[in-house]
């Protein structure tokens, strides 16, 4: 060719071009293959690899007898597919399940907007001819299925609703907070156990990996199955709970509102926790129909309401022993101190009453016989820093920590308190006077009370009450104790003989008020309280432990307006232990109006102000 | 007879050639594997045969006889071409199909090859020169025929074939850095006005520029350079005045990731094969992309996924080194062979091999639009394979008779 020098320049500049893009292309090449590798290949998992939830199956719950307490059934929910479903069909599909066409459509957009291919729960719990009606219509309703899931069952008589706990639908404000655990449409524990227990009895989810083409078809396991993650059953949960001495407890409480909590002395492990009214969790099925919800929420009775860990009532008489306990530890008073109770005690220009006049009284009388001037006297003697110190000895004041997660710290009022409150120096001795009765600025819980009583009942071992004794991993095998924690409560010889003589005599000695909690054969030491309500009813308290040596039992009982605790209370206690220590009513099915305890002396601890 | 085979056979171009058939077979087999679609691979083993039978005639062909008829094998494929727009078959919205027996065959793939025959015949007179207008439009003609008739079929991508190799022949053939500009500088500006204003003033600044250095005719200067800015606010304007539809699809053609789920869908799981392909690849067979049919119709234009995913970098990289080897040589043996016209069918035959590489991979890899450009030597496609394989024969007789003038 004539032009070679051009020819070669052209040639080079060929080269270069083709060196260029080749050089490009590889650049790219290294990028797309070898910097973002990792970008792509998980790109390319998400596109062929679907994972498919298998929602575990919630923790079984035993009682310390080894009975099912808490067991599941299937229940059917209906589930809709995003990327299938005909919007067309909302109308029809609201029809069948009883929805409103608006909740569908909701649910739709946020699985839509969640995941597409992510089922969405529409309706839970389903019934058998809805479920038909859907099966009958599977071609036009497409995109619509049902999956079983469980939900909770009680197979005992003992409901324990406030103690158990339900489920519900975790909000979307929780699923921001809890990350990659739950999904939507999540059964999570709301209250109770299910609450305090859901990372032991929740499981864990398990994932089917399944290899779907572009189409989105199934074309069966990824990996063989081998990458699956199987579904971890929840843990079993063996309660300290006693479940006869539970549902007994329950029925005692019939058409009363109050709480009953008994506790084992020995370790604080709870044998029955009752709040009443209650309501059947399972009207609540796996989800919570709104109108229960509602009609629950309005009640006046507060049915949802945990009263034997949530109230915070002045606990009257039953408190006398802080006070005694406080007197006679710091040599305040000798067991020999008496006073003269005419049957009212003045305070300057106040008057605070006792129910009888009680004569010449020591101590143990005054606790016997719930004498209230001897305590009035007390208290003005002891002073408020003792009595407050002696009071957080028993644990009053805050949480016991029990492990559910609604519990109150109650109210024991201490100088700094009244100080806050009334300002310095403008409050008297005479707002103490009550206090020394368990009367006035005072609060505290039914579970309060029966670690009260049970740390007099075993002489100074305070147990942190528990519900859980173990749980069981359903996969392993392994066991988990739970250890009690405990404290000890350093009191003398004399001052826990004082307390224990004290509530001996109330409960057997004439003269006593607790004598309606006398069990045949068993000694039950105990303590009457009546809390003055004001305008309403008082309300009946009754503490107690049997048997009185070695104790097995500790019992508070509460009933809310239902006058006198020597009259009310403690006849309820009393059948409660009979039916833990001798698993059955040997005095008979008890009439629940009690009949018998009109020839016992009435106490009324009410300090009236006058 | 062994030394005129060692001295006369341009070995390089051939191993080259053969090697991306069995690459291209092995990936055509792997991307129809699952997909129930064997029936392309048995069908591409028979035309790959065919091919290599067809490669080798042309490689003996008589180089004089070629050159003779390179006018009557031009005007005979444009007429085929013209049959098709009357009777061809719709395949894919577009009536490029001609049925003989059977078998679908796309005329204007081979038109290309005659095309650069008809080319390369006229350059290599003696009293051509590009700076003649009548000879400029001449050359333009030879193009501009099959390019209009394809064009009406319509084929957007074989179009662009055409005038890359159009304008890589004309700067083989000695066009002016001036020509060059006049072609290119329009074109440019039309596609950069589709990314921006601020791409578009570029690209005018630079034209301008380029008219200052080269210092030519300033009437003619002044009027490319009015051109330019006239076909990029033009085209503005027609974008403007599209329908959102249109709009979008330009759009979604300059950058895929702006509609993932339809227009961009496929470059989308290209780049996720290619990317998830890794170092050393799922293993053949193993590409779930590729298996599970991620790519519509990977067999054909995304072919170059498949051994990228299945065989990874190392995959990738010994094609895309393959395909450099053969245009390297290609521009050798342009350069070496004493017949202008024979080093015009080189250079043309490289140049289509080259447009389609680049633009094929560069879409794969999504730094292209998407243009439907099969990639030489590995696509499904009978037409296209052969095509390809008479070319790699042009290639290879042109060596074979380096030394002729």
């Amino acid at each position: 060719m004539p032009e070679n020098i051009e020819l070669s320049s052209r040639k080079s500049v060929f080269l270069m071009a083709i060196g260029l893009i080749f050089a490009a292309f590889l650049f790219r090449l290294v990028q797309l293959q070898i910097l973002y590798e990792d970008v792509y290949g998980e790109k390319s998992k998400e596109n062929s690899i679907r994972q498919i939830a298998r929602d575990p199956i919630r923790g079984l719950i035993y009682d310390r007898n080894g009975i099912l307490i808490v067991d599941n059934r299937p229940s059917y929910t209906v589930v809709l597919m995003p990327a299938e479903f005909d919007t067309g069909n909302v109308n029809y599909l609201a029809e069948i399940l009883r929805l409103e066409p608006s909740a569908i459509k909701e649910k739709y957009v946020k699985g839509m907007a969640y995941n597409r291919f992510t089922p969405v729960k529409i309706k839970r719990d389903i019934d058998f001819p809805t479920l038909s009606v859907i099966e009958e219509n599977r071609d036009r309703l497409r995109g619509i299925d049902y999956q079983v899931e469980s939900k909770r069952y009680y197979p005992t008589k003992a409901k324990a609703t406030h103690l158990f706990g339900y489920t519900k639908e975790i909000s979307d404000q929780e699923l921001m907070e809890m990350g990659n655990e739950y999904k939507p449409g999540d059964n999570i524990g709301a209250s109770g156990l299910e609450a305090a227990y859901e990372r032991y009895l929740r499981g864990h989810k398990g994932y089917e990996l399944i290899t779907v083409n572009a189409k989105g078809q199934m074309l069966g396991a990824f990996n063989e199955g081998k990458t699956d993650i199987a579904v971890k059953e929840g843990n079993i949960l063996s309660l300290a709970i006693d479940s006869d001495l539970q549902a007994f407890a329950e029925s005692s409480l019939t058409n009363r509102r109050g709480a009953v909590v008994a506790i084992d002395p020995s370790d604080g492990g709870i044998l029955a926790l009752v709040s009443k009214p209650d309501y059947d969790l399972t009207m609540f099925g796996s989800v919570i129909p709104r109108d229960v919800w509602v009609s629950l929420n309005s009640d006046s009775s507060t049915p949802l309401f945990n009263r034997a860990t949530l109230t915070r009532y002045p606990p009257g008489s039953t408190f006398k022993m802080v006070l005694a306990a406080a007197a006679i530890q710091e040599g305040v008073i000798s067991t020999n101190w008496r006073i003269q109770c005419p049957g009212a005690f003045r305070f300057g220009t106040k008057v605070f009453k006792d129910h009888i006049p009680h004569g010449s009284t020591n101590v143990v009388e005054a606790i016997q016989r719930s004498c209230n001037v001897f305590f009035y006297q007390l208290m003005l003697k002891t002073g408020l820093e003792k009595w407050n110190r002696f009071g957080r000895e028993f644990g009053f004041g805050s949480p016991t920590g029990i492990d559910i997660l609604e519990e109150t710290a109650g109210l024991l009022p201490s100088e700094e308190y009244f100080d806050r409150v009334y300002g310095k120096g403008r409050w008297t001795q005479g707002y103490l006077v009550s206090l020394g009765i368990g009367q006035g600025e005072v609060g505290v819980s039914p579970l309060q009370m029966a670690c009260y009583a049970s740390t007099i009942g075993n002489k100074g071992n305070y147990y942190t009450p528990h519900v859980v004794q173990k749980i069981r991993d359903k996969e392993t095998g392994q066991i988990l104790d739970i250890q009690p924690g405990s404290r000890q409560v350093m009191f003398s010889e004399e001052t826990w003989d004082v307390l224990r003589q004290g509530m001996y005599k109330c409960v057997n000695e004439p003269g006593g008020t607790g004598a309606a909690a006398r069990v045949r054969g068993i000694v039950v030491a105990g303590k009457t309280g009546t809390a003055e309500n004001p305008p309403h009813k008082d309300h009946a308290w009754f503490i107690g432990f049997a048997p009185m040596d070695h104790p097995k039992i500790a019992i508070c009982v509460l009933v809310e307006n239902a006058g006198f605790g020597g009259a009310i209370a403690a006849p309820i206690a009393g059948m409660c232990i009979e039916k833990y220590i001798y698993r059955q009513l040997i005095r008979g099915i008890p009439n629940r109006e009690v009949a018998s305890v009109k020839s016992i002396p009435e106490e009324a601890d009410t300090s009236k102000n006058e | 007879m062994n030394s005129w085979l060692r001295e006369n056979i341009d070995y390089i171009t051939l191993l080259t050639v053969l090697l991306l058939l069995v690459i291209g077979i092995v990936s055509v087999y792997s991307a129809t594997y699952d997909a129930g679609a064997s029936m392309y691979f048995h069908r591409q083993v028979i035309w790959a045969c065919a091919g290599v039978l067809i490669m080798f005639s042309i490689m003996l062909v008589p180089f004089r006889m070629l050159q003779l008829l390179s006018y009557p094998l031009y005007g005979l494929s444009v007429a085929v071409l013209f049959a098709v727009l009357l009777v061809g078959k719709v395949v894919g919205g577009s009536k490029s199909w001609l049925g003989i027996g059977g078998l679908g065959l796309q005329p204007s793939e081979i038109v290309k090859v005659t095309t650069v025959l008809a080319l390369a015949s006229y350059l290599s007179q003696r009293n051509i020169n590009l700076r003649r207008l009548k000879h400029l439009a001449v050359i333009f003609g030879f193009v501009l025929l099959p390019v209009l008739l394809i064009v009406l079929q319509p084929d957007m991508g074989t179009a662009v074939i055409y005038l890359g190799m159009l304008v890589i022949i004309l700067y083989w053939a000695g066009a002016s850095n001036f020509l060059m500009l006049t072609l290119l500088a329009p074109a440019v500006a039309a596609l950069a006005t589709l990314f921006g204003t601020t791409a578009f003033l570029i690209v005018v600044l630079l034209t301008l520029f380029l008219l200052f250095i080269l210092r030519e005719n300033r009437l003619i200067s002044a009027f490319i350079f009015s051109t330019t800015v006239l076909v990029g606010v033009s085209v503005q304007f027609i974008f403007s005045k599209l329908a959102p539809h249109q709009q979008k699809r330009i759009i979604t053609f300059l950058n895929p990731d702006s509609d993932p789920l339809k227009a961009g869908y496929n470059v989308i799981q290209s780049k996720i094969a290619i990317g998830s392909g890794g170092m050393f690849g799922k293993g053949f067979l193993h590409g779930t992309q590729t298996q599970l049919n991620f790519l519509p119709a990977q067999w054909t234009d995304f072919i170059y996924c498949v051994p990228s995913e299945e065989f990874g970098f190392i995959g990738a990289f010994a094609i895309l080194f393959l395909i450099t080897v053969l245009l390297v040589r290609g521009v050798q043996t342009a350069s070496i062979v004493k017949s202008r016209y024979a080093s015009f069918v080189v250079i043309g035959v490289t140049a289509i091999f080259a447009v389609h590489t680049i633009i094929n991979i560069g879409m794969s890899m999504g730094v292209l639009p998407v243009i439907g450009v099969p990639l030489p030597f590995l696509s499904y496609g009978g037409s296209n394979l052969l095509t390809n394989m008479i070319m790699a024969g042009l290639l290879l007789n042109m060596y074979t008779n380096r030394k002729e003038y």
